[in-house]
């Protein structure tokens, strides 16, 4: 695509980068088939190729953003799916991150909208105020019809019950000989909304021989307020977490960054980009460098099941768009639950987004219903005595659709290796899946081994 | 008269199915080829036959013409760009995109135009991977009904798409429903319709690959059983000239059928641009990749001039060792070939296309072709050879040298079948230049001359050289396709001009 930026837009190294970007995509049009907004909408402004367009031309003008440009960028979930199709390899997510940056900077909301943002940014990356905040919604339910149209949605969100558990600086010891020192990423809101995730991860990794620690000054990764365009935000979190892990890495050693949201994940490994003109930029390189999802951490050190009898389960798996798009980390997770002997199923148009995006269902609730119902259905198409996800936005948004119980990949498995039943599955009927075949079938192949009933070999 | 077709279809479908937004317009027009793009006068999304038939007979009444596709996923051929600008894009893909019927007992499933690879692929598995869908290794978002009709193949033992089609549904230029096979029995109950080709009177099927006499709206398509076990092979060749032997020797193994993919003989820029953007192309030197560069790529990605790639199939694995083996010897005979296992190709993405195309699982890995040369250019000129080394050879050396003629890289993969070898060859440009707009363009006119004047005519073309190809046939060709183009669409409404007729 041709760009038409001034010189003295250019020398704005953003927008170099922006314009580079933008001069990769050749509308093939790959990526209409894959994008959520698109395939609901057939408008070809709610495409990644139309937002490219609608992104060249914000950016290329002086002027403030159009409500209606602004309204076709909000729309996108940033999933990513395109670029998993793009044949062009164009870097969308640094683009759309650009874009709302911009937005963010130049355009001027309604009230009642800049209001809604700005609670949420502050909010949700503190866990304790969050908390506070969940109490505070769940009595709100109650008086909804006192409360702003836009808040309503929200309160709709609050999940019934949640087991917050917000993790103090520590050092968890390993269980026999330590074999690695790693720090977690405790997270913001996924301490508030499931704290058994963090119990779990590091169950599991101090089984393993790993030492945990959640080092003292690291918080939110910054996805929140990034994606919602914020990007100084962003860039403080960023620093806050890249000062604390180097501290460590240069004191002690840390040999991985272990991220457990993959939406956080994805940020996480983008450290060196997000700071990448900044003082910490090498650090920040470095951080991201050892950021690793916990699935593909475990699958490099390998898991040791439990003898226990557990009921063989089936598994489904449902990729987060942040771990299959964003992080390309579609295999360990699958392999590790194999590997301590779950069933494991797909879920039918995998590549699609569930409607969670970060803030994405608060934001825009009526196509995160659409998306988060579409899923669900695809879901409980595979009849699943469990369903499994690595991001806790994904688990908040599912769980108010889908029928089968869900657990987080590494409550499954510390319950596997010898950890407590996963809360989710408490009272559940658990059902002993037949055992596979001794030979498993080509490792291309992501369901159960076939059997002779359809052909003969 | 646009109108009054645009009033008539919103009465019968909708007026939310229309489409005339100036971007919906700009974008559908838009194309990989050096023709320019083609805005259409409109975008229509049917929901059902009956919706399908509604819109030809009004499109009859009004003089409109309309353009069918599936999914629009046809990059390098066409995309959902029209024949000419003013068409109305008829996009089956957006609400006629269910698999209605999988049968687990006769291996066949039937499918609506807008049911793409992957659909058909992750609904095999969530009913239990018992059965595999002969995938291309083109977009999985494309469609399988539209692959089949332009006579489009996979890898596996069902690679020829049309031919493991079985049974139609077709709305007729004249707006009247026929069915194809032992379908056009009257009457409901039809269970031979999927699973017969042969029946009473004549194949009607052929009728409506690679023509516009109708619009399909329902298929058969077969299925094959998942085997068990799928072991890939592989070997690279180090020339040029070894395409000759591999040739020779691939024909033994499909004649017998000893292996039962088809093998896929892939050259070096072929293998390495689908990782790799061409690295000696900069917008200062718009020329073909050097002897030096070509020879780098090869050693850093451990390939030769050529590779072949196959599969066989089995209980488990270890079943496929006796066939390993005698495929190692078959290939090692001259002494030329270097084999490449199944597990040092799985980590190596050029050879896990391969892997996934003959394991019937739909992937992005070779997309990445397109982007050899910026720009946006792709066109795909495929002709093909007989299996026979020589002729092979002559046709690789003619082609790679109108190739560098135009300044164009010489990409290509033969997919070789027991007599016959399809060529797929990639022409990718920067479709923004000019000058390398009217290089591809010459560079495509000359190979199809080229080829035609040897005796050889295309399997598939690119909407810009349909007329090209169509006017390269024998003039009783030409005259038998208008006579049926007139029979069974005598107003002209269906796709006029593509595959050069009407």
């Amino acid at each position: 695509m041709q760009t038409d930026f001034t010189a003295e837009q250019l020398r704005d190294p953003a927008i170099r980068e922006a314009a580079d970007i933008l001069g990769t995509c050749v509308h093939y049009g790959f990526c209409t088939n894959t994008c959520p907004t698109y395939v609901l909408s057939r408008d070809e402004n709610e495409s990644p190729r139309g937002r490219i367009d609608l992104i060249r031309e914000m950016l290329e003008s002086e002027a403030p953003p159009k409500a209606q440009t602004v309204a076709h960028l909000d729309s996108c979930l940033s999933c990513l799916s395109c670029m998993t199709t793009c044949a062009a390899k164009v870097d969308y997510a640094h683009l759309i991150d650009r874009a709302r940056f911009h937005v963010e900077r130049r355009h001027r909301r309604p009230p009642a909208e800049r209001a809604l943002r700005a609670l949420l940014a502050f909010v949700l990356p503190r866990p304790r105020l969050f908390h506070a905040a969940l109490a505070l919604g769940r009595l709100g339910r109650h008086l909804q019809r006192l409360l702003p149209s836009r808040l309503r949605p929200l309160l709709a969100m609050i999940p019934e019950r949640t087991r917050a558990q917000i993790l103090a600086p520590q050092v968890f010891k390993a269980e026999g000989e330590s074999r690695t020192r790693v720090a977690l990423l405790a997270g913001c809101a996924q301490q508030v909304l499931d704290g058994n995730i963090n119990a779990a991860t590091i169950r599991l990794l101090t089984r393993h021989g790993c030492e945990v620690i959640v080092a003292a000054e690291a918080g939110c990764c910054g996805s929140l307020t990034l994606h919602m365009g914020r990007e100084d935000e962003a860039m403080a979190a960023a620093a806050a977490n890249v000062r604390s892990w180097m501290r460590e890495r240069r004191g002690e050693g840390l040999d991985a960054v272990i991220v457990n949201a993959s939406g956080c994940g994805t940020t996480v490994k983008d450290y060196g980009h997000l700071l990448g003109r900044t003082e910490l930029a090498g650090e920040a390189k470095e951080i991201a460098g050892i950021a690793r999802d916990v699935t593909e951490f475990l699958a490099g050190i390998g898991l040791r099941p439990a003898a226990p009898e557990r009921p063989r389960l089936r598994v489904t798996y449902h990729d987060a768009c942040s771990m299959q798009h964003g992080q390309c980390v579609t295999r360990p997770p699958r392999d590790l639950l194999r590997a301590v002997g779950f069933e494991v199923m797909d879920v039918p148009e995998k590549h699609f987004c569930c409607g969670s995006a970060g803030t994405y269902n608060l934001l825009q609730p009526a196509t995160a219903e659409t998306l988060g119902r579409r899923k669900a259905g695809h879901i409980d198409s595979t009849a699943p005595d469990v369903v499994a996800a690595g991001n806790i936005g994904c688990l908040t948004q599912l769980r108010r659709y889908v029928g089968a119980p869900m657990a987080h990949t590494v409550e499954l498995l510390d319950w596997a290796t010898g950890g407590p039943l996963p809360p989710a599955l408490a009272g559940a009927a658990l059902t002993n899946r037949p055992a596979p075949e001794p030979e498993e079938a080509t490792a291309a192949t992501s369901a159960p081994a076939p059997n002779d009933d359809a052909g003969f070999w | 008269m646009a109108e009054a077709f645009f009033n008539e279809v919103a009465t019968a479908i909708g007026a939310e199915w229309i489409n005339r937004s100036e971007e919906t317009l700009r974008r559908y027009g838009e194309n990989t080829m050096p023709g320019g793009d083609r805005r259409p006068l409109g975008v229509v999304y049917p929901g059902s036959t009956a919706e399908v038939q509604a819109i030809v007979k009004a499109a009859n009444r009004h003089g409109v013409a309309l353009y069918p596709v599936s999914t629009g996923n046809n990059i390098g051929l066409g995309s959902r760009s029209a024949v000419h600008a003013g068409q109305v894009v008829l996009d089956l893909g957006r609400r006629m995109n269910r698999v209605l019927e999988i049968d687990e007992t006769l291996a066949f499933a039937v499918v609506e135009p807008g049911v793409s690879y992957q659909a058909m692929y992750d609904e095999l598995v969530r009913r239990g991977d018992k059965f595999m869908v002969d995938v291309t290794s083109g977009p999985p978002q494309g469609g399988m009904l539209g692959n089949a009709l332009d006579k489009g193949a996979g890898y596996g033992p069902y690679f020829d798409h049309f031919g493991f089609s079985c049974g139609m549904e077709v709305v007729l230029g004249n707006g009247e429903v026929l069915r194809t096979g032992d379908g056009a029995l009257a009457g409901s109950e039809l269970p031979n319709w999927h699973v017969s080709k042969y029946s009473f009177g004549p194949i009607l099927d052929g009728l409506f690959a690679q023509s516009n006499f109708g619009i399909v709206t329902r298929m058969g398509i077969w299925l094959l059983p998942r085997p068990p076990a799928v072991r890939s092979f592989h070997f690279t060749y180090p020339d040029d000239d070894d395409l000759g032997e591999i040739v020779d020797v691939c024909r033994a193994l499909k004649l017998s059928n000893f292996v039962p993919t088809l093998l896929r003989v892939a050259n070096d820029i072929y293998l390495c641009g689908s990782e790799h953007p061409s690295p000696d192309y900069s917008p200062s030197n718009r020329a073909p990749i050097s002897d030096a560069a070509r020879r780098a790529l090869r050693e850093k990605d451990g390939l030769g001039a050529w590779t072949v790639s196959g599969a066989f199939y089995g209980p488990s694995m270890a079943a496929l060792d006796p066939q390993i083996e005698r495929v190692r010897a078959a290939f090692g005979k001259s002494g030329k070939a270097t084999y490449i296992s199944h597990e040092e190709a799985l980590g190596f993405h050029a050879l896990q296309v391969a892997i996934n195309a003959c394991s019937g699982v739909p992937g992005v890995g070779e997309l990445g072709l397109l982007k050899w040369r910026p720009g946006g250019g792709n066109l795909w000129f495929l002709p093909g050879t007989p299996m026979v080394g020589s002729i092979a050879n002559e046709c690789q050396r003619m082609a790679r040298s109108i190739y560098a003629e135009h300044g164009m890289d010489y990409m290509i993969m033969n997919v070789c079948s027991a007599r016959f070898a399809r060529g797929l060859h990639v022409i990718t440009f920067d479709r923004e230049n000019p000058d390398e707009n009217t290089r591809a363009n010459a560079c495509y006119e000359a190979l199809a001359r080229a080829y035609a004047e040897r005796g050889i005519f295309v399997g598939r073309a690119p909407l810009d050289y349909h007329a090209l190809h169509m006017g390269q046939a024998m003039p009783a060709f030409r005259d038998s396709c208008t006579a049926i183009k007139a029979a069974l669409d005598p107003a002209g409404v269906i796709a006029p001009g593509r595959y050069g007729i009407g």
